[in-house]
């Protein structure tokens, strides 16, 4: 507990000195550049409602971070992950012919499917081979990218789909709306019942101790029975399905249809968020909302204190490097 | 038959314009890792070399400036990353991949900032033709040179020791701290020539993202020539010619995507076949402390 | 009197809640062989350390007349690089800016011939026998030329032949002024070649002899402080067939094991005798299933096929307690209770459901750590705080647990003090009169000797001789070991 408040404000820190400076540097004082960042994230209920959307959106995969960082994985592949799975919903949505209590759980699951599919191949790789899951998951980002461009504008083109991007889902594949006349949707309760279920998963279960002990200490954990290299394939998988939906709730209750630009680089901040919740799911949720702040605060900010947005990409990247602590140390092991 | 063997010819020319900025960022790779830092931030120090070579060059008008100024800035991203890990002996990926995070915010907000727009500077004086040959002709020379101080220099042994055994080379006087440090802050300057290559050679600006992962397949590079200077060059080379060889393929007809995504599928692969055979530094990766 | 070469005065070290070393002082003359003996875990290889200077103490001064060499009992050998590499590293020999090979491999050499202390120089130290190393080690020490040599338990991966190589090149050095000062708990070795005797224990100076004028005996009566605790009484047993064990092989090069035959009964403890390196490794990971081997074993007639996994071994009913403690068997971070778990966590009763049931848990931990008198006695206390003593013992309860078919005990009492080992001796001899079948690997022919029913010797991969312990020839058996 007090590693993780340390933490926080080491974060706080950076985000308040940093931020100050970068907005000196830009002729705006750090006064009227964090105003309009809170007012903008915080200032009415719709406001809210749009920082709750982004908090969402790094949740999730934040979770899926921290499963794999459990299970001593670093999964950087979250942005493909989340690409495949909101393509996956973009496409089953319109092409499959089911009512909507039966489709959206449905097509919520194919999301989760797609990224489980594409972190398990990461999975797979390095319990077989042995291959960095780092540089793989980096590569499959990229790849993931492509592949789901080349897939709406060619073999699963659909009719109505504009350029890069997915026709609009009917209504019954979209997730129902939390604050009327917003566009957050039920996805907020499910990544918090999401992160309710890792909290007890990790903590109490057979499966989370193995993972954890998988991640903690290799050998000990071997010579427990454990096994390493399906223990690496899960976790990755699990943790690429977690992605995966945050993707396919992305498609299904904001943009309601799928475009490769659905993520502004979520699965890179929701590293920051992993870490600044040290791991554990109920302190993400609150990382989530810091971080969520400054999403979505960062807009406003731009348009009424002319200060950057990518000014927030450059204080979360600090924020990683501030907390990439000891506690990783990052082995090169094979299974 | 002479339009073949001219096809041929801009393949290979292609490659090696593909192929120079792997080059440089392996070869930084590989002197960081042999000393035993994992420098996943080769990506980062790319993109702030770009960055301020551009940068600089607008300012003075002088391209050469701004490879200079570009080598400065990929060695101070180095060198955060060098502190990390060595006085503070955090998790280098971890690390490194916020370093990455970092200079992309960082350069797009600069864009703003020096340039007044988003997403693109606008064209500066560049190093032109003259200078890509020369920056080609130069990582090859880079290549040779680090093998020798590697494998032939008492730095180049007591780096090595660093990453195989930091305690034995503190043991036998040698500042394990130092030399890494050292070792990842001149990778740096080196993988920045990459930076530099992209932004003032083959290009004559800065755009958001037009480093393109290009650090990461240097990584795959680096393993994939078993942290040696020769092998890495000739890894490099090898991803090199599958991203040249998109453009000639993209006239087959075949999906552009699916020809962008041959280098990534080529690391992807070289990953998977020879991870698990070839063996890091021993101490690659981990901490040290006194 | 010579003046002194090396001279410890007030030397106190403390490892968080452990004091190392107390209130130590020292001396070492140029040109005398001095031991300092105690048991695990009584200071010694810490004082060494910090008379070689790699340690700083809390209080007190060193001295020296000139530079310390230390080999190191487990090497600080660069195992990629080449043994000249090695040797002259930080001072090689220069050709403007590169490194003067020829003549690095010619001082190497020098060094080496003087000192008749065989090596090639091109070779990769990975590619070389332990005792080969154990060379390097020295010569790389020797290359400066010290005033003081420290050898920290130097003869523990040797053969007896080796050892007397190895004593003879310490005489040489000796005669020629160099003060040595060797760490160890070999008595024989002590009573062989030392000239001066230093007892440590908890930390302090206990004792101290000139060696022509004191015996193993008393200096063993010094290094326990009293009598050494009895091991738990052996119980008759009728030892019926456990394990069956034919031509197994496992690993490669150096170090593997080359078919081995032998079978362990119910209610019997079988000891592994040999030199580490010999294979007991591969032996131990090919039974816990960790390592692909060739080869037939079977646990009370079932079949255990080389696929098999330690989940499914476990199962079955074998434990195994591995050689490295820190590295093989504990998670540092956690505390007792999840420790305890480790191993068992799919097995009911700790296993419920999907879920781990921490009641049970707790029990288990609490069992263990009263079974063992582990201290401070805290389940909840983080693993990584204990002793060494003390986490040995909760690996040991944890591996003894639930009536174990086989427990392959690999090393159970290294590092680990002479309360601690009696403790953990008595238990391995309780188990075995309850009807386990127990494998003794232990590079310590005392503790063997003290526990096992029969005795293998392991030399290069194979059993060589078999012993019972009735008959247990102290001679042939190291004779053995060292494959003669």
């Amino acid at each position: 507990m007090g590693r993780t408040l340390r933490d926080a404000l080491i974060a706080l820190g950076i985000v308040f000195g940093v931020g100050s400076g970068a907005m000196l540097l830009a002729h705006v004082s750090p006064i009227d550049g964090f105003g309009a960042l809170f007012d903008g994230a915080l200032g009415n209920a719709s406001e809210l409602a749009e920082t709750l959307l982004q908090t969402t959106a790094l949740l999730f995969p934040a979770l899926g971070i921290a499963l794999a960082f459990r299970a001593g994985l670093f999964n950087i592949g979250a942005e493909g992950q989340i690409v495949l799975g909101g393509m996956t919903a973009g496409i089953l949505g319109v092409a499959l012919p089911l009512p909507g209590p039966l489709l959206i759980p449905v097509v919520l699951v194919a999301g989760a499917c797609a990224g489980g599919l594409w972190g398990g191949l990461a999975g797979f790789l390095k319990a077989r081979f042995g291959a960095n899951e780092v540089i793989s998951t980096l590569m499959l980002n990229t790849i993931a990218i492509l592949l789901a461009t080349y897939l709406i504008g060619g073999p699963f083109k659909q009719p109505g789909a504009g350029a890069a991007e997915t026709p609009q889902l009917p209504p019954a594949a979209w997730l129902p709306v939390l604050v009327p006349n917003s566009r957050l949707s039920v996805s907020f309760l499910i990544a918090l019942a999401l992160a309710a279920a890792l909290q007890y998963a990790f903590h109490r279960t057979v499966f989370g101790y193995e993972l954890r002990a998988a991640g903690k200490a290799p050998e000990a954990a071997r010579r427990a029975g454990i096994d390493l290299g399906r223990t690496a394939f899960s976790a990755m998988a699990l943790s690429g399905a977690i992605a995966g939906l945050g993707g396919a709730t992305i498609v299904m209750g904001v943009l309601h249809r799928f475009n490769t630009g659905l993520s502004p680089g979520y699965g890179f901040v929701a590293i920051a968020v992993a870490l600044v919740g040290n791991l554990e799911p109920l302190f993400i949720i609150i990382a989530a909302f810091g971080f969520g702040i400054l999403q979505s605060g960062a807009i406003a900010m731009q348009a009424e204190a002319n200060v950057p947005r990518d000014i927030v990409t450059l204080i979360e990247g600090l924020v990683i490097v501030a907390l990439a602590g000891r506690r990783f140390v990052a082995e090169r092991r094979t299974s | 038959m002479s339009d073949f063997g001219g096809a041929l010819l801009a393949l290979l020319a292609l490659t090696l314009v593909k192929a120079t900025p792997l080059i440089y960022a392996a070869l930084g790779g590989v002197l960081s890792e042999r000393s035993g830092v994992v420098n996943i931030g080769l990506e980062g120090i790319l993109t702030a070399a770009a960055f301020f070579a551009v940068v600089a060059s607008a300012a003075t008008g002088s391209p050469i400036a701004g490879a200079a100024a570009g080598m400065v800035a990929g060695a101070a991203v180095a060198a955060i990353l060098a502190f990390a890990a060595t006085r503070l002996g955090v998790d280098q990926i971890v690390a490194g991949t916020g370093l990455n995070i970092m200079a992309l915010g960082g350069a797009a907000y600069g864009l703003v900032l020096v340039f007044n727009q988003p997403g693109a500077s606008r064209e500066v004086p560049s190093l032109g033709k003259p200078g890509e040959v020369v920056l080609i002709a130069l990582a090859f020379a880079l290549a040779a040179a680090l093998w020798f101080a590697l494998f032939r220099t008492p730095w180049g042994l007591h780096v090595r020791a660093c990453g195989e055994n930091p305690r034995a080379a503190e043991v036998a006087g040698i500042d394990a701290l130092q030399t890494r440090f050292w070792a990842v802050v001149i990778g740096g300057a080196i993988a920045a020539l990459g930076g530099v290559y992209l932004s003032l050679a083959e290009l004559d600006l800065y755009s958001d993202g037009m480093t393109a992962g290009r650090g990461y397949i240097a990584l795959a590079a680096v393993i994939f020539g078993r942290w040696n200077p020769w092998g890495a060059l000739g890894a490099a080379l090898f991803f090199g010619f599958f991203a040249a060889l998109q453009y000639s393929l993209q006239r087959a007809g075949i999906p552009s995507e699916l020809m962008q995504a041959l280098p990534y599928v080529a690391a992807l692969v070289a990953l998977a076949g020879f991870a698990g055979r070839v063996r890091a530094p021993a101490a690659d990766g981990i901490p040290f402390e006194r | 009197m010579a003046e002194a070469a090396l001279r410890l005065r007030g030397i106190s070290k403390r490892f968080g809640a452990i004091l190392a070393v107390d209130g130590v002082d020292l001396d070492v003359a140029p040109g005398e062989i001095h031991a300092l003996v105690g048991e695990n875990g009584a200071g010694k290889s810490t004082l060494a350390a910090i008379a070689y200077g790699a340690v700083k103490p809390d209080a007190g001064t060193v001295e020296t007349g000139g530079s310390v060499g230390l080999v190191h009992q487990h090497f600080l050998l660069i195992e990629r690089l080449r043994v000249w590499e090695n040797i002259l590293l930080g001072r090689e020999p220069r050709a403007g800016a590169r490194i003067d090979r020829v003549r690095a491999r010619a001082i190497v050499a020098e060094l080496a011939a003087r000192h008749g202390l065989a090596v090639d120089p091109d070779a990769f130290v990975e590619t070389l026998p332990i005792g080969i190393k154990q060379r390097v080690e020295l010569l790389r020490e020797l290359a400066r030329e010290p005033a003081v040599l420290l050898l920290d338990e130097p003869t523990a991966a040797l053969a007896p032949s080796e050892i007397d190589t190895f004593f003879a090149t310490v005489r040489a050095l000796a005669q020629r002024g160099t003060a040595i000062l060797i760490v160890t708990h070999k008595l024989a070795e002590v009573m062989g070649y030392s000239g001066r005797v230093t007892v440590m224990r908890s930390g302090k100076i206990v004792a101290a002899f000139r060696t022509a004028q004191t015996s193993a005996d008393a200096i063993a009566r010094a290094m326990v402080g009293g009598e050494i605790p009895a091991l738990a009484a052996r119980a008759a047993t009728r030892p019926a067939a456990r394990l069956a064990v034919r031509d197994i092989c496992a690993g490669s090069g150096a170090g593997a094991l080359a078919g081995a035959t032998f079978g362990v009964a119910a209610g019997e403890i079988v000891g592994i005798a040999g030199i580490e390196g010999n294979g007991q490794t591969m032996l131990a990971d090919a039974i816990a299933g960790i390592v692909p081997y060739t080869g037939e074993m079977a646990l009370d007639g079932e079949l255990l096929a080389p696929a098999l996994s330690p989940a499914q071994r476990i199962a079955r009913g074998i434990r195994v307690i591995p050689q490295d403690r820190r590295g093989e068997a504990l998670i540092l971070d956690w505390n007792i209770i999840d420790n305890v778990a480790l191993g068992r966590q799919r097995d009911p009763p700790l296993r419920r459901g999907f879920v781990i049931d921490r009641e049970v848990a707790g029990r288990f931990a609490t069992d263990i750590i009263e079974r063992f008198d582990v201290r401070p006695p805290n389940p909840k206390a983080f693993v990584g705080t204990l002793s060494g003593g003390n986490q040995q013992k909760i690996v040991v309860g944890r591996a003894l647990a639930g009536a174990p078919k086989l427990v392959v005990a690999y090393q159970p009492t290294r590092g680990v003090d002479i309360g601690a080992a009696a403790l953990v001796g008595s238990r391995l001899i309780e188990a075995r009169n309850a009807g386990a079948a127990v494998l003794l690997i232990s590079f310590e022919l005392d503790e063997i000797f003290a526990l096992a029913d029969r005795i293998f010797v392991l030399f290069g991969g194979k059993f060589v001789g078999e012993f019972d312990r009735a008959e247990l020839d102290r001679g042939r058996i190291g004779a053995l070991m060292a494959g003669g």
